[in-house]
């Protein structure tokens, strides 16, 4: 078929593009290792070895040499693959050849160009099996290069050479039948490689697929380096295994029945439990938590730091996570781990706490996607669900850690009152011997008798320090709660004054550039108006400050009845006149509670701005507050008829800092804050089945009386 | 020149700020929005007059846009447009990000006063004063019969009248675009070969 030829013209590279492509977008020649080594593993390599000679110091004979026993290369291969920028064909074929069938890494098709980075010239020998013949494939970088500064000199634009029109020379060599793949000779080495350039370049590959040997087994990926230093003279790169771990935690997912793993916190014991599957996709989680002791062990073993949570696709190391650090601390938090708030208070764990691998795959995860400069993942509903997913798993690691510590604490109190009953229990004992003893023994018995008062009195000591310990630090704890909620208020607070503050400031500066002017009759009292409004938001302000400046300790007898009547009727009643919301509270008049006035009253404050925002879609709204009184208990339930929580929410509500909106900061203090408070009382809460059915959510709170 | 103010700010007291009074006292056309979607139709089918954008950044859970996406998209539609940010929260961490992407014209705090406010809204006024399209509109009403005069020809052989040079320019299409750049060259041109005396 031949068709009438028209005019055409075609797009061109210029010279300098292999330097975008290759020197400056892999940006670390380790990277650049990686690269390669990636792509023998997406050609059905089982054996990569890595060999570098004469590199230090560098001389003519200096050389890189990346060898594989993946499925090498034909003619048409080289041509139509290896020599095309940016090849679609991995796009194309997302797994390799049977019998492997693995994912490819690649995608981009530039991996080739991490040779540049590596020397100046690089000598492809590359056989398919069965073949009698090798073929060899020169490229000169260093010609580019020249090229390249040359045309910087050319002053007529119709003489450049381009890209694509620079020869590489290739031939065929004598090959042997029964060997497959490919090597990489690359000479011209630009840069020493020192003995902890190699180590460095050991720990980046053994990070390429996980530590997960039932993804590696069936078909093993080994990789070799040989260098002339003694530690890496023939060193197989092994996977890191993770040993030291104070907890490993594996999450994974049944697609049949449409379930996702996930953690929960309940009681003192670290569960799984089964969730629906999550926006980000199923995925796998393996988590390691080093405590103190646990990490310096790894970190002497492994001479390396405890670095975080990574992600794999399809079995290897997505691109964020393989660009070569130097120094760990300079690692980017992709997943923001660190960046949470009050990180490193409260129990809460870092990047250099947890170790960690989240298995992803193409065909559950399709959203996630790498960022094409290789530095992170294209912000979207999915990735943004991916770190929610991790972040919430290490918060529920956290309460669990949290809770074994006060568990140990607790052990202590109770062995030291133990050792101090035994005690009691021997004296008694000297005691009841001692009258039937001889004189001589009973002169030792009595110096037994004086030590163990001696021994008695350090542990009564130790008891009662203890307790002074415990309280102190249960005040620091105290103190550090009041702190972040008057921060989230202080916030708050500044955010509102600066609005106000310029409304009353510029209607002020309006008067006075523009008073009298009879024409501008009507703006002078709108703007009174709004200067006498904003003066008093700004007051109210003032005085729930004030409020939070007051001791938090006294305690007193409370009406429970009149606190809340007084909250719906008097604090909260513009806003929910505003939002015309009904409220109905049935409490009997004379419950009384002997407890801190400030901390009920957060407990409802807090309900109360939570079920408004619940209810802002409503047609009818209605907040109720009813209790039931036993003999020793009362029972408070708090509802709405609001949109209520979602199922999948409602083991994680309670949690700190848990918010569906936290880059706009503030929320996710007020349930937990709750919680605290009513769990500081002895008491308990939670959600139960809600009292307005269909919608809407009913809190059970249930308070002892105090004896 | 006339030019029309475009506040949009999801807080409905803003409708009385003084500040906006100033302005109407000032300029005449001021237009308030506390629909960010609503405001942004109205720039986009506006685009044939002079407009300034007062943007709030914050905006409620509500609504699916925030400053930063109307920014861009206001960008997107035109660049001739000064915005300038109007907003109560921490002004170096938005100047940044915004400043560099989508080069917003200037920063207004909430708390600042008239005044400051007023220096910005001149600079973004003289701005727009000063720009092409508002020096060929003068030109056009100083000398009304060169309107419909064609003063330029596309390779492809279409033509242009200064009157529709001047609508393409604010609309910035491709030619509007390529027109500016063109007159541009011209006139450095013609001062180099000292063809033309300013």
């Amino acid at each position: 078929m031949s068709l009438k030829k028209e005019n055409s013209i075609k797009f061109n590279f210029d010279v300098s593009a292999y330097r975008l492509i290759g020197r400056e977008l892999i940006t670390d020649r380790i990277t650049a290792l990686f690269e390669l080594v990636k792509n023998a593993y997406d050609a059905n390599a089982e054996n990569v070895i890595v060999e570098f000679i004469d590199i230090n110091p560098l001389t003519p004979n200096s050389k890189i040499i990346i060898k594989d026993d993946g499925i090498g290369m034909q003619f048409s291969d080289i041509k139509n693959k290896w020599m095309v920028i940016g090849t679609s064909s991995k796009r194309r074929e997302r797994l390799s050849p049977a019998p492997h069938k693995r994912k490819v890494a690649g995608k981009k098709g530039i991996g080739r160009f991490a040779v540049d980075k590596l020397g100046d010239k690089l000598v492809l020998r590359t056989q398919k099996k069965n073949s009698a013949e090798l073929l060899c494939l020169e490229t000169d970088w260093s010609y580019y290069s020249k090229l390249e500064d040359s045309q910087l000199k050319l002053n007529f634009e119709d003489e450049k050479p381009f890209f694509t029109d620079v020869e590489n020379k290739y031939w065929y060599d004598k090959g042997d039948k029964e060997v497959q793949g490919t090597t990489l000779e690359i000479s011209q080495v630009n840069e020493i490689w020192t003995e902890n350039d190699i180590n460095r370049a050991f720990k980046e590959l053994s990070k390429l697929v996980p530590p997960n040997p039932s993804k590696t087994n069936a078909y093993p990926f080994n990789i070799t380096i040989k260098s002339p230093y003694k530690d890496f003279n023939n060193v197989k790169v092994k996977t890191q295994l993770i040993d030291f771990a104070t907890k490993k935690v594996e999450l994974t997912f049944d697609k049949k029945e449409g379930v996702q793993e996930i953690l929960q916190y309940k009681k003192g014991s670290l569960n799984k439990i089964k969730v629906p599957e999550r926006p980000c996709g199923f995925l796998k989680l393996t988590l390691y938590y080093f405590d103190q002791a646990a990490k310096s062990k790894y970190k002497k073993y492994f001479n390396s730091d405890i670095d975080g949570i990574k992600i794999y696709r399809d079995g290897i190391i997505t691109t964020p996570f393989a660009e070569y650090v130097a120094d760990q601390n300079k690692q980017k938090d992709i997943l923001g781990i660190d960046k949470r708030r009050w990180s490193g208070f409260f129990d809460r764990f870092g990047t250099r706490d947890l170790l960690g691998y989240v298995e992803i795959t193409d065909e559950n995860n399709p959203q996630i996607i790498e960022s094409t400069n290789r530095q992170g993942f294209v912000d979207n509903e999915a990735w943004e669900e991916l770190r929610k997913f991790i972040i919430e798993q290490i918060v529920q690691l956290e309460s669990y850690f949290k809770n074994v510590k006060k568990v140990e604490r607790e052990n202590t109190k109770s062995s030291l009152g133990v050792a101090n009953q035994d005690l009691k229990t021997l004296k008694k004992e000297i005691a009841s011997v001692k009258k039937e003893a001889s004189p001589k023994v009973q002169a030792k018995l009595r110096s037994i008798e004086a030590n163990l008062g001696k021994i008695q009195g350090s542990v009564t000591k130790s008891i009662k320090d203890y307790s002074k310990l415990e309280k102190e630090s249960k005040q620091q704890e105290n103190l550090f709660m009041s702190l972040v909620s008057l921060q989230t208020y202080a916030a708050m607070f500044s955010h509102m004054t600066k609005h106000t503050l310029g409304h009353i400031l510029t209607g002020a500066e309006y008067f006075y550039n523009n008073y009298p002017n009879p024409n501008l009759e009507d703006r002078f009292i709108s703007i009174s108006k709004s200067i006498y409004k904003e003066m008093l938001k700004l007051r109210k302000g003032v005085d729930f400050m004030l409020k939070y400046a007051k001791s938090d300790t006294e305690l007193e007898e409370i009406n429970l009845k009149e606190l809340i009547v007084n909250l719906f009727d008097n604090i909260y009643v513009d806003r929910l006149n505003e939002e015309g919301i009904k409220t109905i509270v049935e409490i009997k008049d004379n419950l009384i509670l002997n407890y801190n006035r400030k901390a009920i009253e957060d407990i409802f404050d807090n309900l109360i701005s939570n079920s408004i925002k619940a209810l802002k879609n409503n047609n009818e709204k209605i907040i109720k507050c009813s209790s039931l009184t036993s003999s020793d208990k009362v029972t408070i339930l708090f509802s709405d008829n609001g949109i209520g929580i979602k199922e999948k929410d409602k083991h994680r509500i309670f949690d700190i800092f848990y918010t569906d909106t936290a880059e706009e900061g503030g929320a996710g203090m007020g349930l937990y804050m709750v919680k605290t408070r009513v769990e500081a009382m002895q008491g308990n809460i939670e959600v139960i089945e809600n009292e307005f059915r269909p919608t809407g959510a009913t809190f059970k709170i249930t308070l002892p009386f105090k004896k | 020149m006339e030019v029309t103010f475009v506040i949009i700010d999801d807080n409905k007291e803003i409708e009385e700020h003084p500040l906006l009074f100033t302005l109407e006292d000032k300029f005449k056309n001021v237009k308030f929005y506390s629909n960010p979607q609503e405001g942004l139709d109205y720039i986009k089918n506006n685009l044939e007059i002079n407009l300034i954008v007062l943007l709030d950044i914050e905006f409620s859970k509500d609504d699916n846009m925030d400053g930063h996406d109307l920014l861009r998209e206001i960008h997107n539609s035109s660049t001739l447009i000064p915005v300038i940010l109007w907003s109560g929260i921490n002004q170096t961490n938005e100047e940044f990000s915004d400043f560099i992407n989508n080069r917003a014209f200037g920063f207004l705090s909430k708390d600042c006063s008239l005044e400051e406010a007023m220096q910005i809204v001149d600079k973004a006024y003289n701005n727009l004063k000063n720009s092409l399209d508002n020096i060929i509109e003068d030109w056009i009403i100083s000398n009304e019969s060169d309107k419909d005069k064609p003063i330029y020809f596309t390779s492809s052989g279409e033509s242009y009248t200064l009157n529709e040079i001047l609508k393409e320019i604010r609309l910035q299409t491709p030619i509007g675009k390529e027109f500016s750049s063109k007159l541009n060259s011209l006139t450095i041109d013609l001062l180099l070969r000292k063809k033309e005396n300013l």
